[in-house]
């Protein structure tokens, strides 16, 4: 089965060469012919790429522990579940799962197109498989799966037990479809680029692949951000490491793309200025990956480090220059006359979102590589860690905020000053009034403060659009309310999609704010009966747990929970020994609640006294984190629905098409 | 919005660069001040040693604790443990020489491409020229206009009708 793997590897690449060689020539001398067999090739390499993972996965689930890959990131005690996610536990398998995302996104495409924007997909597919070729060099010929061991170990090393979560299984498909789908806009951008083709379907044919990216990809910074929460054991869920720093920078460069490509539709302006978008978060997403795989930044989520960082560097220097210089030779034609009717209208506040969100991945950026310039400056690296981003980060954020509070109200083209900030008048006081309130309830920190206040007026503003809305299609369609608000989000779910997400982004702003600033911490030491308290509830520690399965021994502790004197239930924080050999890994457990979360977390412990040390964090509002993520996710997808209009588009480009091919 | 509003956005900028959001250090102990200021250096996760739950960060914390009693003041226990281990163990770059770049780089960029942003908005306002709009956006306003509103209902909701409409 692994010869089998590897020889469908080397056919994929091959495969992938063809696709990039007839493509390319069939749009050079416009042979449909040509163009044809190299969209066959990407769904021949897609095949075989499918086929080379099931290889992989077939291999892992038997235990052939004569290949070095299920050697060390797989044992037989490992759980099914595991097995499965350890194709992407390791470099080769989350190189080779990366590559099998990337080709079904490829092959997705080319279903899809493969009655329109001919005259972009072959460049298209060229695109795409230079991409996939890159990574079918690493997989058949760097970083190969299939390697044989010289010996077959009784047993293999298992994985990471830190891996051995639900969430981290879920966690790196999420990010890495985000990530690879970001591929999707760039090779339409190219393709644009190439072509000359300049017009709007490159962004309108990848819209929903790119909110779809956008929104996995936050979707896994959320899950990852979970899992550090409920697996890393240290009452937090964002550590500014620099793998998390690596996922957020594009998110935030495709966020301000989402933004400002809507004043490219309406008034045809900063087409460089959105390709440059959409090159730079693809780059970005590169970056990302050579991040994680080079460790040339030391990292938590340095599991997979190796010798390919160069190759990285070297292939992310190969698309910087393609892209820039494609860029600057179409740079004639994307000039455009660019008026602006008003400074206070949508498009500015609009260009003032995207410098924010720029400038925001510029500073994560630039804090992520300091310590490389440091140590070629100075000859000492320095370490550049949550405080530096933290106090960096917030201002940008609450630039952020208001921003998401005043665009909504304010019209494109013009809006006056005064009817802006009558409309905006009940938003004000509630802001002012919930500081005031904050004030009265005795809250003093101003980060605090300046957050809460912030979000009121956001979600104040938010809220009177649906309101607004709603009215309007009341009174202007004579319709019942519920039947008024209905058709107004199903009349346009992409702006009323957005106000959801903004809503999201808002609740997560309230649950990062209550559980960084209202965060408590209490450790004790204790013996069977003895007990401790932090905030409103006070625990005993009651028993002492072992648990003994094939792949772990667990032991912990059983705390009762008191909030008074009444017992809300029990916790049993404690660690994983796992048998194939690793570290310990800390099991917290968590009471959970809309107000706040009681985090326990077993720290040590002496068998022979009998004492065991726990640490307890009372994370305030810190679900609102994940309810938040809830509602953005739900805002997403409501905005990816497709709409009436986009079909009549659509339909009306495809007729377009015909009749320019007749004539 | 008047034209002295340009000098808004650096300003603020400029303010966070100087001034960055208010520092908590007040609210925290002088324990807990230097804890947020090291990095544990136990290579099981980067986190501080306020944060880290390891046995190596308990030895820290303890280290800490006995310097601040003999009267150690914060910046002299995190001196005397860069001394020990070298700048890698700060949790952020010191204010002070090259790594004061690291600080003031972000803001610079952000006030600059700032500046250039406005300066834009205002060239390309100058160049005014309104386009009429859209045939869906004037029927919409004209449906408005024939609803029984209050005049300021009818120009939120004119807005509002244009907009969808218009797709936006």
């Amino acid at each position: 089965m692994a010869d089998f793997g590897t020889f469908c590897l080397l056919l994929a690449l091959v495969a992938s060469s063809w696709a990039i060689i007839a493509s390319y020539n069939g749009w050079r001398v416009q042979s449909g012919e040509l163009v044809l067999s190299g969209e066959r090739a990407v769904y021949a390499a897609w095949a075989l790429v499918l086929l080379g993972v099931l290889a992989l996965e077939y291999c892992i689930h038997t235990d052939r522990f004569d290949l070095e890959y299920v050697a060390s990131y797989s044992n037989r005690a490992l759980p099914r579940m595991y097995k499965v996610a350890a194709l992407w536990a390791g470099q080769s398998g989350s190189i080779l799962f990366w590559l099998f995302i990337l080709l079904s996104y490829s092959a997705i495409v080319v279903l899809l197109n493969r009655r329109k924007n001919r005259p972009l997909m072959p460049i298209v597919v060229t695109t795409l498989s230079v991409v996939s070729t890159f990574f079918l060099v690493l997989v058949n010929f760097m970083t190969r799966p299939f390697v044989r061991l010289s010996f077959t170990p009784v047993d293999g090393n298992g994985m990471n037990p830190q891996l051995q979560n639900p969430f981290m299984a879920i966690h790196p498909p999420c990010l890495y479809t985000g990530y690879v789908g970001l591929t999707i806009p760039f090779a339409f951008a190219v393709a644009a680029l190439v072509t000359g083709q300049l017009g709007d379907t490159w962004f309108r044919t990848t819209r929903r692949f790119t909110i779809l990216s956008w929104f996995v990809l936050g979707t896994g910074i959320l899950l990852g951000g979970w899992w550090a929460y409920v697996e890393l054991g240290w009452g937090g869920y964002w550590a500014w490491d620099p793998v998390e720093n690596a996922s957020l920078i594009p998110w935030l460069t495709a966020t301000a793309f989402l933004h400002s490509v809507m004043i490219e539709e309406r008034k045809k302006m900063l087409r460089v200025w959105n390709l440059s978008l959409v090159i730079m978060t693809f780059l970005l997403s590169i970056l990302g990956t050579f991040i994680t795989r080079s460790g040339v930044i030391s990292s938590v989520h340095s599991f997979t480090k190796s010798e390919i960082g160069p190759v990285f560097a070297g292939f992310l220097g190969f698309c910087v220059v393609v892209a820039v210089g494609l860029l600057l030779y179409r740079l004639p034609d994307l000039k455009s006359e660019a008026r602006l009717d008003s400074f206070v209208s949508r498009e500015s506040t609009f260009l003032f979102n995207n410098l924010l969100l720029v400038g925001a991945a510029f500073a994560i950026l630039w804090g992520t590589l300091f310590p490389i310039l440091s140590e070629a400056v100075r000859g000492v690296k320095i370490t550049v860690g949550a405080p530096f981003f933290n106090q960096v980060t917030v201002p940008i954020a609450f630039g952020l905020i208001t921003l998401a509070g005043i665009c909504p109200v304010i019209a494109w083209r013009r809006a006056s000053a005064r009817k802006l900030l009558e409309k905006i008048q009940i938003p004000f006081w509630a802001l002012v009034g919930s500081a005031a309130a904050l004030l009265i309830a005795g809250v003093r920190d101003p980060y605090a403060i300046v957050a809460f206040s912030l979000s009121v007026f956001v979600i104040s503003t938010t809220v009177m659009e649906f309101y607004w809305g709603t009215r309007a299609r009341q009174k202007v369609a004579g319709q019942a309310p519920a039947a008024a608000f209905l058709s107004l989000v199903d009349r346009n779910k992409r702006r009323y999609g957005g106000f959801t997400v903004h809503l999201g982004f808002m609740l997560i702003v309230v649950g990062v704010t209550g559980s960084m600033v209202f965060k408590q911490e209490a450790t004790a030491s204790l013996k069977r009966g003895q007990g401790f308290a932090l905030g409103r509830y006070t625990m005993r520690f009651d028993a002492i747990v072992r648990q003994d399965d094939p792949n772990r021994e667990f032991m912990g502790g059983r705390l009762a929970i008191f909030e008074g004197t009444r017992q809300v239930g029990t916790l049993t924080p404690g660690q994983n020994f796992y048998k194939a050999g690793q570290n310990p890994s800390t099991e917290v457990d968590i009471r959970s609640t809309l107000r706040d979360d009681l985090y326990l977390i077993l720290t040590g412990f002496d068998p022979q006294e009998g004492v065991y040390t726990f640490k307890a964090y009372l994370n305030p509002l810190v679900n609102w984190i994940w309810i938040g993520g809830a509602v953005l996710i739900a805002g997403a997808w409501f905005a990816m629905l497709p709409d009436l209009r986009d079909r009549k588009r659509d339909v009306e480009a495809r007729l377009r098409e015909i009749e320019a091919h007749a004539a | 919005m008047p034209r002295s509003g340009t000098w808004l956005l650096p300003a603020a900028l400029l303010c966070a660069a100087l001034g960055g959001p208010p520092s908590r250090a007040a609210d925290l102990t002088p324990q807990r001040q230097v804890e947020g200021r090291l990095m544990c250096y136990c290579g099981c996760a980067d986190l501080t040693v306020r944060l880290c739950t390891c046995g190596t960060a308990d030895g820290i914390r303890g280290e800490i604790t006995r310097r601040l009693a003999t009267g150690e003041t914060p910046d002299q226990v995190v001196a005397a443990f860069v001394a020990q281990y070298g700048e890698q163990i700060r949790s952020a770059p010191s204010t002070s020489g090259f790594d004061l770049v690291a600080w003031v780089t972000p803001f610079a960029v952000l006030v600059a491409a700032g500046s250039a942003l406005l300066f834009t908005l205002r060239r390309w306002e100058a160049r005014g020229a309104r386009p009429a709009p859209s045939a869906a956006g004037q029927a919409a306003a004209r449906q408005v206009d024939a609803a029984p509103l209050t005049e300021a209902e009818r120009e939120v909701m004119r807005r509002v009708e244009r907009e969808i409409k218009e797709g936006l």
